[in-house]
Order: structure tokens, then sequence, then C-alpha cells
């Protein structure tokens, strides 16, 4: 609709002029503390975590991306969410082409291709590619030129989504497809796609999961690399076998059994000090920092993570447009999403996956993407429909 | 802008939208469900994640504990050198010498099958104990992956510095102070002492509540594993902390201090058994020089106490080198004895003749039917029977050993002789008792031992057989025995066993433990091995003895010390009259010793050969008459007649207890 967009420039030009000193009182507080202190709680997690590896603590590079995250999520306010509904289809294919750049040129590193080296900075476009994949798949999804009710909604957010996740998936890294998956799921979610449309396309991912795993395997198809099939369906039957491909979640269950209520400390800490635990400062973060800081501490930081759920959902209620309802929905799903499955399989009840703890785990790409998401979340709350002005 | 001008969807007035005015996005009830849904999952996915939590860390808090200390605490053991075995003078048969044990950690081998194989290949190259092997050990305790596997017990000092430098290359492999036996007489009674080796699945299984460990070394036959208990000692143990690669993080605390086992002294004198092993050698080769005896391949002496049953020696040929069983293993030379078809083809060296062999006893046997016939009031010492050259009893006929002899005798004279007529008559009289009377031979047979384990302290004891009517029935098919010419009792068997044939064995002990009771004067004693178990005294100080086996005291058997009298008569007649079997043996001897030839028929298949009936040569007796310090009693496998090659080695054996030199004139007969 023409007269629409129209309006949306004028007021996108509106906004931007009113983004200013005037709008820090309209910034969302709590979210910004629960950000704050998620940053420094993680960093100080990951220098216990870290600090008997054999690269030493991982304190101050982690310290600079989250230094260079904070200058990103401010960068963030400044930006109108406008902007990326605009350019949703530049974002798109941009972050396509940087995720076939990875598979052409990327730098090989534990079997899969994930990073692009770009000298100081080993840069990996599928981190920063979730919060981009959002924002295209919600510009997508909110035009309003397809009403969003008809299944050809939902059929045109696969058209773009699914190559994205298979792009991802063909690195391969099967934990990031996931995160994808759940945000594509958030996107439609949040968009207002019909119940009976979400119910066939996730009984259809299921299907789809159970082909993977164990259907075409037992055919004699494999999709997936032997080690990964064996680690996402070993939490349905821990063996005995210490040696076996359920030995991380072994070892990573006792991390967190052994952590007790107030936790080891990090020099008593001897699964995560002694190399038992595998990951123990990525993908088992989370069993490495329940095992030195107990069940308090971990708690600590899922009752942050509780926080920022609670505030990015906030954000969704507040919105003052369709996309950026749908970008603050399908971000606070893909937080929640990746907190769940991270944390739930150090603890033995979700498959062993990729996937890293938000704020916690070692990785630049993944913190600097964590801030930006957040970022882009207040910048959606700054300009929230303000009905008094109505 | 007033609200007046805000049109809505559904508002009620009719006004056109002002075109310039954006529709306003607001929150859909549809849009505000989904939140709220999302916001109870939020809170049930929390929920879950602190029930999770709260479970592991809380409620099993103390189990997890567990589980993570014993990830990185590895107890290892500080081995206790093992008790020396010692002779009854105290000299060391067997000690000990510090050695490498190679073990391997399952849980700290590298994760991955490849890498695992890798690494087992490797120090398959460097221990030469096969991949197979190492895989089937740790199949065995699978279970638990925190006890290590023995790979080997004592490498080369070549092989310790090898894995010493290539410590890196296997994670999980750990070298360990232990110790090995050794052997200064090298294979002097090597089937009495045993050996030490791993424990096996079974016995671990067995003895695991007695604190035992799968990779202990128990004693495994013989002495070694009789008294395992005293001689092992306990164990000590450290502690070590390990990373999840198997490497050692610190240095090992020390938990338990090992402490060495018990000396065990034996009865056995370490002279009179290597004159025994000698005499053995000497009289094989005796016996393979002679016709009957030119399959001589094997053989036994025993020497005991006669007053206390305590064994002075008990050589078994052919024997092997214990300490094949210690230190690296020689596939190779250990085959004879843990190969079944090798061991055959070695005449079974790892067996102990002794008392693990049975044979027909022959003529050392008469004394036993002498002594039952005058206690059943079947014969008196003086009466005469015929010692014709044969006996035709039921259209069979049995020979004497000589066809020489035809005259009238009485008992004394027929021992000496060994006459087996005389014997056969006594055998007919046992045949003719009447049924009510039952089977005295055997009964008296019974009581002299045989028949039944002599009950030395090393156990591993065949039991002879004492053959009786209800034993063919039953060992020719079980009852209904009447009609079935196998299973009947005929008077031929009567008239064998008397002089020590037909399906009659006896252990080379049994026999010595017999004679011993003869020499007694009717007392059955206990054969036994083990004297007492004392701590080795340090300088100048006599060891404290800690414990001492008395050994079960002589039984008495009721013979009647008068026919006794006539027996020993006889028997010292059979070395010093002229017509004694072994007179020109033992005659010329200055201790006076009284004793036995045999000389038994058994069907023997030697490999190669079809099955022949061929001789084994016997000789039993103790010296000196009248004061007996000692009885021997000499086996030698086909070695053809006893006063041939059995007689000149027992000789062998007196010569070395009383230190004095016989001149040998003669090899007779029998």
């Amino acid at each position: 609709m023409a007269i629409e967009t129209v309006d949306t420039r004028l007021r996108t030009r509106r906004r931007a002029e009113s983004v200013g000193v005037a709008s820090i009182r309209r910034l969302d507080w709590l979210l910004i503390a629960g950000v704050a202190a998620l940053a420094l709680y993680g960093l100080y997690a990951i220098d216990g975590i870290t600090k008997h590896d054999s690269g030493g603590s991982a304190l101050s590079r982690q310290g600079l991306y989250a230094a260079v995250g904070t200058v990103l999520f401010v960068a963030a306010l400044f930006v109108d969410p406008a902007t990326y509904r605009r350019f949703h289809r530049t974002i798109y294919f941009g972050t396509l082409g940087l995720m076939g750049l990875v598979l052409v040129a990327g730098a090989a590193s534990h079997g899969s291709t994930r990073w692009i080296d770009i000298g100081f900075f080993a840069f990996q476009p599928s981190e920063f590619g979730k919060v981009l994949f959002v924002l295209a798949l919600a510009g997508v999804l909110a035009d309003r030129s397809v009403p969003v009710t008809s299944a050809r909604a939902p059929l045109r957010a696969l058209m773009y989504g699914v190559p994205a996740i298979a792009l991802v998936f063909v690195q391969p890294d099967f934990g990031t497809a996931l995160v994808y998956t759940a945000a594509l799921g958030g996107v439609l979610l949040f968009a207002g796609v019909r119940w009976l449309h979400l119910a066939v396309l996730f009984v259809v991912t299921v299907v789809a999961a159970l082909l993977i795993l164990w259907i075409l395997p037992s055919a004699g198809v494999n999709v997936l690399k032997p080690y990964q099939t064996a680690r996402l369906t070993g939490f349905t039957h821990p063996s005995n076998d210490p040696r076996g491909a359920t030995y991380n979640l072994r070892q990573s269950i006792t991390a967190v059994g052994a952590g007790g209520l107030r936790g080891r400390g990090v020099l008593g800490a001897t699964q995560t000090r002694l190399n038992y635990l595998p990951a123990h400062s990525t993908d088992f973060a989370f069993a490495s920092l329940a095992e030195e800081h107990g069940f308090f501490g971990a708690a600590i930081l899922l009752l942050l993570y509780l926080l920022v759920v609670w505030r990015a959902l906030k954000v969704v209620t507040v919105a003052n447009d369709l996309f950026s309802a749908i970008v603050a929905g399908a971000i606070a799903f893909m937080f929640l999403f990746q907190v769940f499955v991270n944390s739930a399989m150090t603890m033995g009840i979700a498959p062993i996956t990729g996937i890293p703890l938000p704020f916690v785990s070692v990785g630049g790409s993944s913190l600097l993407t964590n801030f930006l998401a957040l970022g882009v979340l207040q910048a959606i709350y700054i300009r929230r429909g303000d009905r008094r002005r109505a | 802008m007033g609200s007046a001008d805000f049109p809505r969807r559904g508002s009620r007035r009719f006004l056109p939208g002002d075109p310039r005015v954006e529709e306003p996005y607001r929150l859909t009830p549809q849009l505000a469900m989904r939140v709220a849904i999302l916001a109870f999952l939020a809170l049930g996915v929390f929920a879950v994640l602190f029930l999770r939590l709260w479970a592991l860390q809380v409620l099993s808090s103390q189990r997890y504990l567990a589980v993570a200390n014993d990830n990185r605490v590895r107890t290892i053991r500080i081995d206790a050198p093992r008790g020396p075995i010692l002779d009854r003078s105290g000299k060391v048969i067997v000690g000990n010498v510090a050695g490498t044990r190679v073990e391997l950690w399952p849980a700290d081998l590298p994760k991955t099958w490849p890498a695992e194989r890798k690494e087992l290949r490797a120090l398959s190259l460097v221990t030469g104990v096969t991949v197979k092997e190492m895989l089937a050990r740790m199949q065995e305790y699978k279970d638990d992956p925190l006890t290590p596997i023995v790979v080997q017990r004592g490498i080369r000092r070549d092989q310790v510095f090898y894995l010493e430098e290539h410590a890196s290359e296997f994670p999980g492999v750990r070298l360990a102070e232990s110790w090995l036996r050794t052997y200064p007489y090298q294979s002097l009674a090597a089937q009495v002492l045993g050996y030490v080796g791993r424990i096996t699945e079974p016995e671990y299984k067995a003895l695991k509540k007695k604190g035992y460990q799968p990779t202990d070394a128990i004693g495994q036959a013989g002495v070694e594993s009789a008294y395992d208990t005293y001689l092992r000692g306990h164990d000590g143990s450290a502690q070590l902390t390990v990373d999840s690669l198997g490497r050692p993080k610190g240095a090992a605390v020390a938990v338990t201090t090992p402490a060495p086992g018990e000396a065990l002294k034996l009865t056995l004198d370490i002279k009179l058994q290597r004159a025994a092993e000698k005499a053995l050698s000497y009289g094989i080769g005796l016996a393979r020089g002679t016709q009957e005896g030119r399959y001589a391949d094997g053989g036994a002496i025993v020497a005991l106490d006669p007053n206390t049953g305590a064994v002075l020696a008990m050589a078994s040929n052919p024997t092997y080198k214990p300490s094949l069983f210690a230190g690296v293993p020689d596939t190779k030379k250990l085959a004879p004895l843990l190969n079944a078809s090798v061991a055959a083809k070695d005449n079974h060296p790892g067996i102990n003749r002794a008392t693990m062999a049975a044979y027909p006893p022959g003529s050392t046997w008469k004394p036993v039917t002498a002594l039952a016939a005058m206690q059943e009031h079947l014969l008196t010492p003086y009466e005469q029977l015929l010692c014709s050259p044969d006996l035709v009893d039921h259209g069979q006929t049995f020979d004497n050993w000589t066809p020489l002899i035809d005259q009238w005798m009485d008992l004394k004279t027929a021992l000496a002789e060994s006459c087996d007529t005389y014997f056969y008559r006594v055998g007919q009289k046992f045949y003719n008792l009447p049924s009510d009377r039952g089977h005295p031979l055997q009964a008296w047979a019974n009581r002299f031992g045989f028949g039944e384990p002599t009950g030395i302290d090393i156990g591993s004891e065949v039991d002879g057989l004492v053959p009786t009517p209800e034993w063919r029935c039953e060992h020719f098919g079980g009852p209904p025995c009447k009609g079935y010419v196998d299973r009947i009792w005929k008077p031929g068997y009567s008239i064998q066993l008397a002089i020590g044939q037909g399906d009659l064995t006896v252990t080379p002990l049994q026999m010595a433990r017999f004679y011993a009771l003869v020499a007694n004067g009717g007392k059955l004693v206990t054969p036994h091995l083990a004297e007492d178990v004392e701590l080795s005294g340090s300088k100048g100080q006599p060891p404290r003895v800690l414990r001492r086996f008395a050994g079960q005291p002589p039984q008495p058997t009721d013979v009647d010390p008068a026919a006794l009298a006539v027996v020993q008569q006889g028997l010292e007649e059979a070395t010093h009259a002229s017509f004694g079997t072994s007179s020109g043996v033992f005659g010329s001897f200055p201790v006076d010793i009284a004793g036995k030839t045999g000389s038994a028929e058994k069907v023997v298949t030697i490999p190669g050969y079809q099955p022949q009936k061929l001789v084994q040569s016997w000789w039993c007796g103790y010296g000196p008459y009248g004061k007996p310090s000692i009885v021997v009693c000499a086996l030698i496998e086909n070695g053809g007649h006893g006063g041939d090659a059995a007689a000149p080695a027992a000789l062998k054996v007196f010569e070395e207890w009383f230190k004095k030199t016989a001149v040998v004139t003669q090899h007779a007969s029998d």
C-alpha cells in the first residue's frame, strides 16, 4: 500500500531525529541491567572456566569482545528497525553470500567449516546470521501484500528460510541450523501465521528430524556424520560404556552434579581443571560453571536469562509496528531456545549439539551477536508506540 | 492531534481515514495471546532447568562428587614382596627379585578406537603381548575401567627404557615396581613349589571376598598356591591425581605401606631333594639300558619321615623351571606346561607324579595283601604255600615272574623272593571267603590309605583306585550286574589284586605312606610339606616363628604288631637274604635297609606306538631297620624290573640321607 509506505518514511525520519539524549529516558533500564549483569557474570564465569586451560584464561579476549559488543549494542540503538525492514532483501542475500563464502574459502576447524579468518578475528557468519536472518524473515512476513493468514505467507517465509538453514547445515553446523529453525518458528509465530499452518510445519520438522536421525541411517543413508547422530541420540540411551559416544554427556552430568549447592570453586572443579569435561569453554560451559559455582551460581545465570527473556517479551508488546514485534518475538524465542538447549544438554535432558551458551561461551562472534540482538530489542523499545502522543 | 481525529478499524464513526496518518500498529489480541504463550513456555522451560539442576546438584551431588573423584584419583598399588620359601634348614629355595610391571588403565586410553588400536599395537610390539590378548583382558574387567590390566610382569630393561622415553605416546600405560620370583636351585622341586601367575577370572571371582584384586599375582600350584595367604603379604597403596589423558599431576601419596609376605619353611631337605632328582634321572638312565625298561621316560621319588609324615624329598621327572612363569613369558618354553598337546609330547612336565599320577603297584603291594590276610586269619606267618612256576584257576593260567622257583615257602620268604604264585593262592583265599565277610583285602587297603587322597597339604592329588565288585559293577554300566560279563567280579580279579595288578592303581605318595606305616609300627601318617611360617630375623637373630604346622598326628590302624613284624622281616630279607629281590643293591649298604621291589604291568600308549604292556619299576622301603628315620618310594615309569631301575635310584637317596655309599653288586629281578 503506497500510502502506508509514504507514511512509514515520514515516521522514520521523525523517529530518527528523535533518538538523541532525550531518548535515554526511554531506554528499558531493566533490559540494560540484565544485559550488563549477564555480560559481567559471563566474563567472571569464563575466567574461572578457562583459568587452567593450556591457553590460559580467556578473560582478556572475551573482555575485549564484550567492549566491542557494547559499542555494537549502542550503535544498534541509533538504527531505526524500519531501516532493516526496508533493506531486508539486501540483508538476506548478504547473509546468504557470506555463508556461501564460508563454504568456499572458510578455514577448516574440527571437521567443519564455520569461520572466515580476517586476520585479527576469525569471523563466524552463521553467528551474526542469526540476527540478520530474523530481520530478513521478519521483513518478508511483515509485507502485508500477502495476507498472513493465507498458506502463502508461511510458504514464502520457508522459501527464504530454508536455503539459509541448509547453508548452515552443510557447513556442517547442526546446532546452529537448529537455532535458525527455531528463529524461523519464532518469526512465523509472532507474524500471526495460523495455528494450523504452524502445526503442520512443526509436524513436518519433527518427521524430518526423525528421518535424519533414525530412519535414513537405518536404511543406510547418512545425512549427519555418525558422531553427530551418536551425540544427538545418545542422551536417550545413556550406556555404561565409559569411552563410547556418551562419554561427554556422562562427564558433563558428573560435573554438574559434583558442583553441589555451593560449587567446588575454580581450583576444586576437577572435571573442568583436569579436562575431563570436553569443550568446557564453549559447548559445555554451563556444566563447567555449574561445577565451579554450584546451584547458586547456575541459578543466578538462569535468573538473568529469565530476566532478559521477560524484557524481550515486554518489547514485543510495546513494539510500534508488526515488523518490530516479529523481530523482538523471534529474538526472544531464539534466545530462550539457545539457553534451554545448551544448558539442558549438559544435564542430559536435551540432545548434545554445538550451541554456545549466550554471554558465557568463549567465542567473539557469538558474544557480539548477542549484544547486537539485544541492542536491536532496545532500539525497538526506544521507538515504542506512545499512546499519550496519539 | 486529538483523539477524535484518530480513525480506527471497527470504529463506529464513518469518517474517512486521513490519508496522511498511518493506521497505527496495535497489539492485536492474537499477538498478545502468543506472547503470553511464549511467556508461559519460558516459565516452563526455566522450571524444568531448575528442577533438573536441583536434582543433580542438591539431591545427587554426593554421588556425582564420588564419580568425579574416581575420575581423577587413581589408586595405585605398591606390591608387597612375596614371602620366601625355605627348606628345613632355612636355605632359600624361592626368593624375590625386583622387576617392572606394565599396566594398562582402560579409562585413560585414547577415546577413539583407531587411536586406541594404534597404541595397543605399539605396546604389543614392545611387550610381545598380542593386541587380542590385551583386549580380551580388558573385556574381562570392562565394568571396572579404573582397575588396571597387567599387560606383563617383569619386562627387560631396554623395554622399560623405551616405554619411559615414549611415555607421551602411551597414555594409560603405567610402569610399576614389582617383584618377581627367583629360583636359586633352578628346576629343583618345581612341581612341589608350584609357580606364581596372574590370577585367572574364576579364581578372582572366588577370592574377591578375601580382598584379592584382578591384577594380583597368585600362587598357581603346589606350595605357592596352598600357602598363598601367608606368602602373599599385603600390598600397599598410593593415590595419584591424573588429568583426563591419564597424565599424573603431582607425586603419588602413599596411603598404606606394603607388608611383605611371611617366610614359609618347608620340611623338604634341599640336599636330599637334589639327590632324589639326580637319583630319578639316574634310575631312568639305568632302566633305558634294559630290555623291559627301554621306554623309561619319567618317574617319581618320595622320601618321608616315617614317624611324622614330613616330606623330606619329592621328585618328579620330567620337570621344568618355575622361573619360566616369572618375568617375560616365553610361549615356546611354556608350551609343554600350558598346551595340552605339547605337554603330552613332552610327557607332562607340569604334573607332580608323586601325587597326581596313579600306577599299578605290582609287588610293592604284597605287604598289603600279607597284612590283610594275616589280620583276616587266612594265613599264618609260618604256613607253607607252594611257589610254583604258574597257577591255573578256572582255566586261566597265572605265571610267576620267574619259572625257576618251584618250592614250598613261608610268608617272609615269599615276600623276599616276591613269589607271585604264593600270593595268587592268598588271592584265591580272599575270593573264596563267604560273601558276608565283605571284601577284607580292599577294606584293609582303604585303612592303609589307598583309594583316597593322603591329605598332603599341597593338594592336587588323585585318589588311585582299589577295585571292588561294587566298583566293577558301577564302572561298567551300573546295576543290574548279573548276566553282564564285564560287571562280574571273577576269581582272576582277586588273584591279580593280591599281587598289585589288575585295575588297582596307587600314587607313589600313597605307597610311601603305607611303607611309613610298616616302618613305624602301624600308624598312618599324613604327609605334609609346610613346617612353619616365620619372620626372617634380622642379622644374627633367629627367625621368629609365627605359626607352626604340626601336621595331623599319625592315626593308629590297629594292625597286629606280630603280623607287622613278619612283614618287616620279609622286607629285610628282600634286601639282605641271598634270594632277596634287591639284595644286590642294598646288601652291602652299611645301614640296614628294608624294602620291596615291584614290577607292575600297565598298558601304555607311547606317542607314535600302538598301546603295549610296559613294566612300571617300583621300589619302596625304609631304614635303618629297627629304628627307621626315612621312607623312600621310587617309581620309574615304564622302567622295567624294580630291582633294575627303581631300587638303585632309591639307594642314591639313602646314600645322601645317611652320607654313606654302597657297592652295587648286582641288579636283580622282579
